[in-house]
């Protein structure tokens, strides 16, 4: 039997009331593989997100999850999500360790106690997006680039096989996000499937294996070498090609 | 009269120890409740279900089945009205909470006001715990330690639910059933609390010791230390008040928290309003 896809849409069609959001969408993306979403303000990316995580359902159209319905790989804990714009309250009496340790609750009991192997991953979490030394600070009192980095954290420390990243640079300084950038590659050949939208094209040419254009449907997918041209990043960004320190010979 | 025998002297009566006994576990019920209430803003809710078992629990004495299942029945009942009203309606959430439970409240006075032998209900509005009779008890300290070993087995779940909802579903938790777990505690609670302070002032068990906590730490183990502290503390000292000024007791044990709060709103190092000073 092949391998199910890490993760599979068929035919997806999502809408708010009667506006269409997504139309038509079909994607298969495998693992092992940093995967680009790219597209306008509006056109789509975190109602994809929403989607894959079973948060708006489909009005036409199926998801799965290494073959599974979106609910039971979430009991399983292969899907990990950074949302675009976390909705928690800030003033909540929590430290930011103990977030990050949010994520580590699917692999504990029903008492939800941290063990000596959940503690080290809450650790190396934190320090390869460098909040370590922050760990104690509550929840809120962090700056809005180091609470991205703290939710990231939390991500990384769930330890999934799918990582459903919308916008997770936006915010961040270009030193921490180099070295994100450096966690994900290694993730990735760890065999683990990224998901992650950004408007920082030129970041994402160098990275992704492959990218996703997006407005409503998928104009393009495929390997970055090919898809990533100037009439691609034309169609989606409304006839203006964005300015790019043009690789090569285009 | 020394500080001490003023303490011991009346647990010579039955009825003393009983109400000390019955009163700090609500305290510490109460606390433990208060920290969920307060952090995930069920303020006005837990209000509304505390009004709303009023009709529940006259109708559970005229059929003569446990007060406890009356209760429980129009407490959850109300806020799946709530729920039901505000899907059908574009009506704000508190503004049906505020028509939800008004109504029940005073379905409740109704069947007060037509229900012979009316003394006792008394009591439901304003408590009666110096003369609470032992199968009550007995009752009320069987759920008052359920409550507490749920809230403490799902710490942590709880906690999450209110911090961040979409995480908890993302992880495969599901978040519905701890809806309805963490309302069926508070409506547990509030049975609870019922004996002890009546209908009228449950809401400020529910509150004023998780709004305590809140101002003196960012911790949220330690909130529930202390909002179960200023429970039991408060509830203890106002059943000793009560007896020595022959006052309300449920009264006096409000008036405690209400007492802790202003002292931690003076003192708290950080988020008092002192703290500059
Ligand atoms: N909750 C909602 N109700 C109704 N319409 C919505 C809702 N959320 C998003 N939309 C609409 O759906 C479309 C897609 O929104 P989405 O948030 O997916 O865009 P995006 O690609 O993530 O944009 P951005 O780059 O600004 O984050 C937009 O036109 C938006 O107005
Ligand atoms: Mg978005």
């Amino acid at each position: 039997m092949p391998h199910p896809m890490s993760v599979e849409l068929e035919n997806v069609t999502v809408t708010y009331q009667e506006k269409v959001a997504l139309h038509g969408v079909n994607l298969s993306l495998k693992s092992g593989s940093i995967v680009g979403l790219l597209g306008m303000n509006g056109s789509g990316k975190s109602t994809l997100f929403k989607t894959i995580m079973g948060f708006i359902r489909p009005r036409i159209g199926r998801v799965q999850i290494e073959g599974l319905p979106i609910s039971v790989a979430q009991k399983r804990g292969l899907v990990a999500y950074l949302p675009q714009t976390e909705q928690v309250d800030w003033q909540f009496p929590v430290s930011v360790y103990d977030v990050v340790m949010m994520g580590r609750y699917g692999y504990m009991n029903v008492l939800r106690l941290p063990r000596p192997v959940d503690r080290r991953m809450v650790q190396e979490s934190l320090q390869r997006v460098e909040m370590w030394a922050l760990r104690n600070r509550p929840i809120g009192e962090l700056s809005g680039g180091q609470k991205k980095r703290a939710f990231l954290a939390r991500a990384l420390a769930q330890q999934a096989k799918i990582l459903l990243l919308d916008e997770p640079f936006n915010g961040v300084d270009v030193k921490t996000e180099r070295a994100i950038i450096q966690l994900l590659m290694e993730l990735r050949n760890l065999g683990q499937t990224i998901l992650v939208s950004s408007h920082d094209l030129v970041s994402i040419s160098t990275f992704c294996d492959q990218v996703i254009f997006i407005n409503q449907t998928i104009l393009a997918y495929g390997a970055t070498a090919e898809v990533f041209t100037p009439e691609n990043l034309t169609r989606t960004f409304g006839g203006i090609l964005p300015p790019l320190p043009w690789r090569g010979d285009v | 009269m020394g500080l001490i025998h003023g303490l011991t002297a009346p647990l010579q009566y039955e009825f003393m120890v009983k109400a000390l006994v019955l009163s700090g576990l609500v305290g510490v019920v109460c606390g433990v409740l208060s920290c969920y209430l307060t952090l995930k803003g069920w303020a006005l809710l837990g209000d509304a279900v505390a009004h709303s078992v009023t009709p529940g629990v006259v109708l559970a004495y005229v059929l003569h089945i446990p007060l406890a299942v009356g209760a429980f029945v129009f407490g959850v009942g109300s806020v799946l009205i709530i729920g039901w009203i505000q899907s059908q309606t574009r009506l704000k959430e508190d503004t049906v909470i505020g028509l939800v439970f008004t109504g029940l409240f005073a379905l409740g006075l109704v069947l007060i006001s037509k229900t012979p032998s009316n003394v006792d209900f008394l009591h439901i509005l304003f408590g009666n715990l110096l003369g609470i009779a032992t199968p009550d008890m007995i009752q009320t300290v069987g759920i008052g330690c359920l409550t507490l070993v749920v809230v403490f087995v799902l710490k942590n779940d709880l906690l999450l639910f209110c911090f961040d909802p979409t995480h908890a579903r993302s992880i495969g938790i599901d978040i519905t059933r701890l809806y309805y777990i963490l309302l069926t505690l508070v409506s547990l609670t509030i049975v609870v609390a019922l004996q002890a302070v009546g209908i009228i002032l449950v809401v400020a068990m529910l509150i004023t010791p998780g709004a305590t906590a809140y101002l003196l730490t960012d911790r949220f183990d330690r909130m529930l230390m202390l909002a179960m502290l200023c429970g039991l503390g408060a509830a203890v000292l106002g059943t000793y008040l009560s007896y020595y000024w022959d006052a309300a007791t449920g009264g006096c044990i409000v008036l405690m928290q209400t007492l802790w709060f202003l002292l931690a709103m003076g003192l708290a190092p950080k988020y008092g309003v002192g703290r500059r000073v």
